[in-house]
């Protein structure tokens, strides 16, 4: 009687149904974060989740995409002219682009998902990305949050980015920050 | 499905009470739901600051106080690794490797990181504010930077707000 209720609260407790937040933008490197949670951490979950209750597995993976406004005030652009205000038409014509290159970003991540068959939700949201990011994991109650980070290579010493680097200081809820892999492996 | 090849997650743990939290979140997310089908092979590191680097004197008195700095070191190591290793059982994890090395934490837990091939290091983190980390230096701002492998920084949730 007891392993049964104890595997059956088990079953309901599933905490492994946690929410995760993959922030990602135009870099390789927060695609690569993306993929390395959907090889290593999804495979289990999406074991564990039922097919037929696909339900239950919706909201477990958001990924989220934050746009930076565009400053189109107006900036000196010559000596003697005081600012160049561009007219509206750039403005418009530049936010477009931004919108399409956001959809673009979020639709690769969405068939990466898909590819996993792991349902997830879409977000973009407006602002200072490293703000933002802190604030959705907040209102969404997410339980890790998946970032990746600039690692540039080539420099001995990696730096993190800063976006990654405030959230790992400033989130609430855990972090994972994946690396992007060394290009030159010595051993093993 | 083989499973020979498990990849290998290394936390690390001090006495605080914040890695064992983060121990705690690990095993409940990553460890207990999948029982012995899980992906990864728990490593626990701990390392011990050595007498040396804990004791700033210099001069007549330092060599007496050594040797029991050092046997408080060890006693705070092992009492370290027993709690974490009861925290495995308690979780039914019993597939555990408990390690210590001596040295400061950030080295100690990179060169665990080559040593194992980790793919995951998890490491809890104190929740200084900016003084703080800028005096006493932060072992998982450290590990996010260096580590060569993902690093999972395991918050305690702030109680007070």
């Amino acid at each position: 009687m007891e392993t049964e209720s104890a595997a059956a609260a088990a079953m309901e407790h599933l905490p492994l149904k946690m929410r995760v937040m993959a922030a990602i933008d135009e870099s390789d490197e927060s695609f690569y974060a993306l993929k390395w949670a959907l090889d290593n951490l999804f495979s289990f979950i999406s074991s564990t989740a039922l097919p037929e209750t696909g339900e239950k597995s919706d909201g477990l993976l958001t990924v989220v995409h934050v746009q930076e406004p565009n400053h189109h005030f107006g900036f000196p652009a010559a000596p003697g002219i005081q600012a160049y205000y561009p007219p509206s038409e750039v403005v418009d014509s530049v936010k477009r682009a931004q919108e399409q290159k956001s959809a673009a970003i979020l639709k690769k991540a969405s068939e990466m998902c898909k590819e996993k068959r792991i349902t997830a939700k879409t977000l973009i949201l407006d602002g200072d990305p490293k703000d933002m990011i802190c604030q959705a994991t907040e209102q969404i109650h997410v339980d890790l949050l998946i970032v990746g980070s600039r690692g540039l290579g080539k420099v001995k010493r990696a730096f993190l980015g800063s976006v990654s680097d405030y959230c790992a200081q400033h989130a609430r809820c855990p972090i994972l920050i994946v690396k992007p892999p060394k290009e030159d492996s010595k051993s093993g | 499905m083989a499973t020979a090849e498990k990849q290998v997650m290394i936390v690390a743990v001090d006495e605080s009470e914040h890695s064992t939290y983060a121990l705690e979140w690990t095993l409940d997310h990553f460890f207990v739901p999948l029982g012995d089908s899980c992906l990864f092979k728990l490593v626990i590191v701990h390392a011990k600051p050595s007498c040396t680097s804990s004791v700033g004197l210099a001069g007549p008195g330092a060599a007496e106080i050594l040797p029991m700095v050092e046997s408080d070191l060890k006693r705070i190591a092992t009492r370290v690794l027993e709690k974490a290793k009861e925290l495995c059982l308690s979780k039914s994890v019993s597939d555990v490797t408990l390690e210590v090395h001596e040295g400061d934490a950030r080295n100690v837990l990179c060169e665990a990181v080559e040593k194992h091939h980790a793919s995951i290091l998890v490491v809890g983190n104190h929740g200084y504010g900016a003084i703080k980390r800028a005096v006493l230096g932060s072992v998982s701002d450290y590990c996010a930077h260096h580590a060569h492998c993902t690093v999972m920084i395991v918050k305690r949730p702030k109680t007070k707000h």
